[in-house]
């Protein structure tokens, strides 16, 4: 029956559809143009962009839209009467200092474009916020844009109730409304803060900026010549501008929002000048929706010294950079020649109509090496440390690597109501789904997705419960060890980026393999077909979330919730 | 067909009775112990590779294998090449073979196109062997090769199994119909 059906779908598309050549062409959209906006005072849809697509357009999908209303922010406005957004600071903060915040609709201009976005701070990215571990500070957030919204602070184990969840930790803070929050750093490393609140629209739309807590520690990290944080990010614009997004729902709730333009640092010509022979330290931070980039520096070596929370038990040398959305990676880079190199994502991207890999180089920025270094840091980049003090941290919770699962999650994802077309070619493209999804291999498919017709799931084996019905409840000091199945059966099995709030966790073992290099995390990739053991070490009491850091998925309902109580005050012993 | 039946019923019994009899090579079988929770997960089920047997080569008529598929180590839980290729583990493991004392099963990985070649290495007294590899879409092959010489080039021996990665299952209307940019049909997909 099923291949009756797969071979009747062969027919049709034989029949229906216009020989093309092999090589990739741009479609020709011009016949949606009449969907363009404004018509009245309504935003409508039109075509998305189908970058490099080689797919015809399947019959009875030609006019499609989504099935929410279309979004822009600032829409119908003069984008002149916003103010020019201005490039990230740095804002160095003391124990007990307060910072006045905002977001706000700001201008931006991105290739020579004009576009209304929003930005913290007036800044693209926001401020960077930086402060000594062990201090704590306050930012003052007042609301300017045209939607509630609220900021979470990714990665810090900081008290709940400023943990920036709405219904949960908070109240929205509608338009023109504040909210106070206090930061506590305890952990040295990277980290990032966004919305919580439609992210698919607010943070792809540039909310979203940097905290560095530097260590107290003396050498705590190897010497370097500079120290540089990196922000990956991508947008969908198209002939007309942003692409919309959906207003009930998210639109590309399959995949999630893939971009077309790279951005480094809100930028798409970033560009770093140093001098010959210079070794520099990048925080690299993924803020994109959902695209995990593979990033390279053209030939220099690169070594990774720590991770989300914490520096790995043993630097790295790698030849690339896997950074999946919301992650953080710090790596030393040595740029030994005087010449431009570089910064590229590259990936084996799927074109699923050919059914082949297609290699991928997408520019994001370059280094441009001159001159001589006037400070020699060779010999300590050419080291890959043993951290000590890492290993001495998770060694105490080495005996519980191996225990049984406290729970066992399983990613999935339940449809309704989903484009009948959409259906009908997933059931034919059944026979491989890659790892990770670096690019958007159905574009039309997902952009034809909403929110509330693919509900992304997390599904709770040992009690049946599923996504935000499920509250696990554990006490501070446990030892939590949850074991993340991604079912490569589902509908549309993809990588998920797995975060927990106000905890730590380590990945003990990936497919039944231990880990031998850890370091303590705060999101994990969960590729597809792959199981991924963590053990999260409980210390922060509260309501909390766990979810995929794929906005669409997000808003698509991949989410759980989990509370932690004092040590003996749980509704079950501690394990 | 009918007067056939019973004969090829007969046959059959006769080669499971001389199969079940006959001694062979197994991967280990060691007795299960108390393992830890972890090993109780294995590779990814949905990425592992079938060893199918050719049937042309004597003693291994009947094997059965298969490849185990995990990511190489890596700091970032999934493992690339700088150009994006899944580097991964592949864990071979035969069984159901009975060779001769001067040969050996080697692994080796190839393209659909076989224009790559590269050995993973020799199967063990287990019949086990792990080998890496970071091609897109690949064919495992294990073939019967001289005990005294090291894997070369490429295999020279008879072709004992083979499997295919499932990337390299990967294959649409436009791999099959008008569009067609890999004759898979020409090598059985």
């Amino acid at each position: 029956m099923h291949s009756n059906r797969f071979a009747g779908l062969l027919v049709l598309v034989a029949l229906l559809t216009p020989i093309l050549p092999a090589q990739a062409q741009e479609m020709d959209h011009s016949m949606h143009m009449n969907h363009n906006m404004p018509m009245g005072d309504s935003l409508v849809w039109r075509m998305a962009p189908m970058d490099g697509m080689t797919m015809p357009m399947m019959p009875g999908m030609m006019d499609d839209i989504p099935d929410v209303g279309a979004f822009l922010p600032g829409f119908g406005m003069d984008v002149s009467m916003y103010p020019e957004a201005k490039p990230s600071e740095i804002i160095d903060m003391a124990d007990g200092d307060t910072l006045h915040m905002d977001a706000s609709l700001v201008r931006r201009t991105i290739d020579g474009r004009e576009y209304v976005m929003m930005a913290y701070g007036g800044m693209y990215p926001g401020p960077l916020i930086r402060a000594d571990r062990g201090s704590k500070v306050i930012v003052e957030f007042t609301n300017n844009i045209d939607m509630p919204t609220t900021v979470h602070w990714h990665g810090l184990r900081l008290d709940n109730a400023f943990d920036g969840i709405p219904g949960l930790t908070q109240d929205p803070v509608e338009t023109g409304e504040s909210f106070t929050y206090e930061l506590k750093f305890p952990d040295t490393g990277m980290y990032w803060y966004h919305p919580h609140m439609r992210e698919d629209v607010q943070q792809d739309l540039g909310l979203y900026g940097n905290m560095l807590v530097d260590p107290t520690e003396e050498d705590y990290y190897a010497p370097v010549n500079r120290e540089v944080p990196l922000i990956l990010d991508d947008i969908l614009v198209d002939a007309n501008g942003l692409f919309p997004y959906g207003e009930e729902a998210p639109t590309h709730a399959l995949m999630g929002r893939f971009g077309n333009v790279m951005l480094v640092n809100g930028i798409s010509d970033y560009n770093l000048d140093i001098q010959a022979g210079e070794v520099v330290r990048f925080y690299l931070t993924n803020v994109a929706n959902t695209r995990t980039f593979n990033v390279t520096f053209d030939g220099a070596r690169i070594k990774v010294i720590a991770d989300d929370v914490s520096k790995l038990e043993r630097e790295q040398f790698v030849s690339s950079v896997i950074i999946a959305p919301a992650e953080r990676y710090i790596v030393d880079v040595y740029f030994d020649e005087a010449r431009t190199y570089d910064i590229t994502n590259s990936i084996q991207a799927i074109d699923h109509f050919r059914g082949i890999f297609v290699p991928e180089t997408h520019q994001l920025g370059t280094v441009t090496a001159s001159g001589q270094a006037s400070e020699d840091n060779a010999e300590a980049f050419a080291e890959a440390r043993t951290n000590e003090d890492t290993i001495a941290d998770i060694d105490n919770f080495r005996r519980y690597f191996d225990k049984a699962p406290d729970h066992n999650l399983r990613l999935t994802i339940e449809t309704k109501d989903l484009h009948p077309m959409t259906m009908r070619m997933m059931e034919v493209d059944t026979l491989y789904f890659p790892p990770i999804e670096w690019n958007e291999g159905m574009p039309m498919m997902n952009w034809l997705s909403t929110g509330e017709e693919a509900r992304w799931t997390l599904l709770d084996e040992d009690t049946g419960k599923k996504s935000m019905e499920i509250n696990w409840q554990w006490e501070v000091g446990d030892k939590v060890k949850i074991r993340i199945f991604n079912d490569p059966s589902s509908f549309h099995p993809m990588n998920h980026p797995f975060h927990v709030h106000g905890q730590r966790f380590v990945i003990t073992h990936i497919d039944g393999v231990e880990n031998r290099n850890m370091a303590w995390k705060d999101t994990a990739i969960i590729p597809v077909g792959s199981t991924i053991d963590i053990l999260v070490d409980v210390t922060n009491p509260g309501k909390w979330m766990a979810h995929c850091h794929i906005a669409e998925h997000l808003h698509a309902g991949m989410m759980l919730g989990f509370e932690v109580f004092e040590q003996g005050a749980g509704p079950q012993a501690g394990r | 067909m009918t007067r056939k039946f019973p004969l090829y019923v007969g046959s059959l019994l006769l080669l499971s009775i001389a199969v079940l009899a006959s001694p062979t090579l197994d991967a280990d079988s060691s007795p299960a112990e108390a393992t830890p929770e972890c090993s109780l997960v294995s590779s990814p089920d949905y990425y592992e590779i079938d060893l199918v047997t050719t049937r042309k080569v004597s003693g291994a008529r009947l094997a059965k294998g298969k490849g185990e598929v995990t990511y190489a180590a890596s700091p970032f839980g999934i493992s690339v090449s700088e150009e994006g290729s899944y580097l991964v583990n592949i864990d071979v493991s035969m069984s159901n073979v009975r060779l001769d004392d001067d040969k050996v099963l080697v692994a080796w990985v190839t393209t659909p196109q076989l224009d790559q070649i590269k050995a993973l290495g020799t199967l063990d007294e287990n019949l086990q062997v792990t080998g890496q590899t970071d091609f897109n879409k690949f064919l495992l092959v294990v073939t019967l090769e001289p005990r005294d010489k090291e894997p070369g080039a490429m295999w020279t021996g008879p072709v004992v199994s083979r499997g295919m990665s499932r990337s390299g299952l990967m294959h649409t209307m436009a791999g099959h119909g008008p569009f067609e940019s890999e004759p898979c049909a020409v090598y059985g997909y």
